[in-house]
């Protein structure tokens, strides 16, 4: 049976009716329209549907709907403002990290997190905390300079 | 593929969570910490024919095999809104690890770090960040695999777990809570609430554990193996490793065995000896000799059974300069 939840989303609070099968990267992609979350593997070893929860980088194929009730909800929808991406984002454009573009909503997600952390990670710390994001094609290297490009430019821009 | 149906119930207080369990306990019923396994486990498993070969039990059957989900479930019993459940607390003797506890809080909690190495160890090896964000301590140790992660070393520390029902707690060593693969003595009415390791006032000890396995991330060990070694005095530095009288020693071994496995004849070949390359390699021989591996996709046996003397080697190593430095870097 159908349960009412609240949570929020991108800022934005939301009211859903979901059942309690429903894992929170479906409540996104098929309740909200959301599909910027991946969904890759559905059992946790790609991070391609990674979201923030209250700021924390999670698996929203492993997490029931239901469990995010009044939590905040970030996902790659929320980064930019309006047409103007977010500095990492950028930094993942201009740097060359997206081929096929699958895993990067999560890519983006989980390194934003760090960044929230560690504003200036060294690279063993950047590829610790993406090692549970896989890529099939870049190789990683574009986005471990893409990463440490976005932490330059978020200093940058809090500076100014 | 969406999971099959089950409905859900997610109490906020730990008695209530246990009223709930006394009553409605029994099939179709089973409790979620973070979920990192139970819901791996509900769904089907799809193995495509390129992995079948390396895969023993599945190596006969359809081109494409299908295979129904491990676990079935009616209603799930949610912990994560039971506040009391999460957190790690030092008391004078003691420090206590909530069942909720998170694998990252592990992590990052500087008790841990410092007094339970080895258990620091595991949980910065455990699956990926993004599951540590997710999966509990208590998850991990009711899963009961022999090759989880966070119990080898609760089991070389010494870990107690507290199971509590309606009816009351009980405290249990962790080497008698699992009894097969994914088999633990938790009742359908039991919970486990925490862990607890005491702190012994030794004058030096250290602990640490090892995982071998293929990456760095996102694997199940090959062998893993954990140890905490106390002495009678702080071990000293004298040309490469010597010094220091062994007081007490405990050695665990992941995935040689159906359950994390104790060897308690490796540590006590160290008691009252000095902790040198010689005594190192007796009871690393001795731990070899007790592991029972077998062959599947991830190693064969007898290469196990060679890592587990490499392993114990290497840890016992690691415990010994910790408790030298009284300082925890990651043990290699
Ligand atoms: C991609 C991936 C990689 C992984 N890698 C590793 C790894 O390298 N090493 C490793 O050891 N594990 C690994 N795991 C397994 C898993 O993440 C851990 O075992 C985790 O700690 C489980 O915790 P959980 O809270 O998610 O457990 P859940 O899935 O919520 O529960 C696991 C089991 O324990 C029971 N349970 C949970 N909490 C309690 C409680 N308090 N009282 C009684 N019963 C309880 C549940 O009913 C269930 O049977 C991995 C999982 C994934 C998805
Ligand atoms: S879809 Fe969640 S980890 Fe792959
Ligand atoms: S860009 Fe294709 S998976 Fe990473």
């Amino acid at each position: 049976m159908k349960r009412v939840i609240t949570l929020t989303v991108n800022g934005l609070s939301c009211e859903v009716a979901v059942e309690p099968r429903r894992t929170l990267a479906e409540l996104l992609r098929y309740d909200l329209g959301l599909t910027g979350t991946k969904i890759g593997c559905s059992i946790g070893d790609c991070g391609a549907c990674t979201v923030l929860i209250d700021g924390v980088p999670s698996l929203s194929c492993l997490v029931l709907a239901m469990e995010v009730e009044g939590r905040d909800i970030l996902t790659i929808e929320g980064l930019a403002d309006g047409l103007k991406l977010h500095p990492l984002q950028e930094a993942f454009v201009e740097v060359g990290a997206i081929q096929c573009g699958f895993c990067t909503p999560g890519m983006v997600l989980t390194a934003l997190a760090l960044l929230e952390d560690n504003p200036e990670p060294t690279e063993a710390e950047i590829r610790r905390a993406l090692s549970g994001n896989l890529c099939r094609c870049t190789g990683y290297q574009k986005i471990v300079e893409a990463v440490k490009e976005g932490s330059r430019k978020i200093q940058l821009e809090k500076k100014s | 593929m969406i999971l099959p149906r089950f409905d859900y119930y997610a109490p906020t207080g730990l008695d209530e969570a246990l009223s709930w369990l006394a009553e409605h306990h029994g099939s179709g019923v089973k409790i979620l910490g973070g979920g990192t396994d139970l819901l791996v486990d509900v769904r089907g498993k799809i193995i495509p024919d390129q992995h079948r070969p390396r895969c023993q039990e599945h190596r006969d059957g359809p081109w494409l095999a299908r295979y129904a989900p491990t676990e079935s479930i009616e209603i799930l019993l949610a912990l994560s809104r039971i506040t009391e459940l999460r957190g790690i607390a030092v008391e004078v003797n003691c420090v206590r690890i909530g069942a909720m506890t998170t694998i990252t809080d592990l992590e990052r909690s500087p008790v841990v770090r410092t007094r339970l190495a080895g258990l620091w160890d595991g949980a910065r090896q455990l699956g990926s960040p993004l599951v540590r964000n997710r999966g509990t301590y208590g998850g991990n140790l009711c899963n009961a695999r022999p090759a989880a992660d966070t119990a080898i070393p609760t089991l070389a520390l010494g870990g107690r777990l507290v199971l509590a029902s309606i009816r009351g707690e009980r405290t249990v060593d962790h080497s008698d809570f699992v009894t097969g693969p994914g088999e633990t003595i938790l009742e359908p009415d039991e919970i486990l609430k925490e862990v607890v390791f005491d702190l012994a006032n030794d004058p030096a000890m250290g602990s640490a554990y090892l995982k071998l396995s293929n990456r760095k991330a996102l694997e199940i060990a090959v062998v893993s193996a954990a140890a905490m070694v106390t002495f009678n005095s702080p071990p000293a530095e004298q040309g490469g490793i010597k010094g220091g009288v062994t007081k007490s020693a405990r050695i665990a071994l992941g995935a040689v065995a159906p359950t994390p496995l104790l060897v308690p004849e490796a540590g006590e070949a160290l008691v009252g000896k000095e902790l040198d390359s010689q005594s190192i390699s007796e009871a690393a021989r001795i731990a070899a000799g007790v592991a029972r591996p077998i062959t599947d996709h991830r190693g064969g046996d007898e290469y196990r059974r060679m890592m587990v003397e490499v392993l114990v080697r290497r840890v016992l190593m690691s415990c010994w300069e910790r408790a030298l430095a009284g300082t925890v870097e990651e043990a290699a």
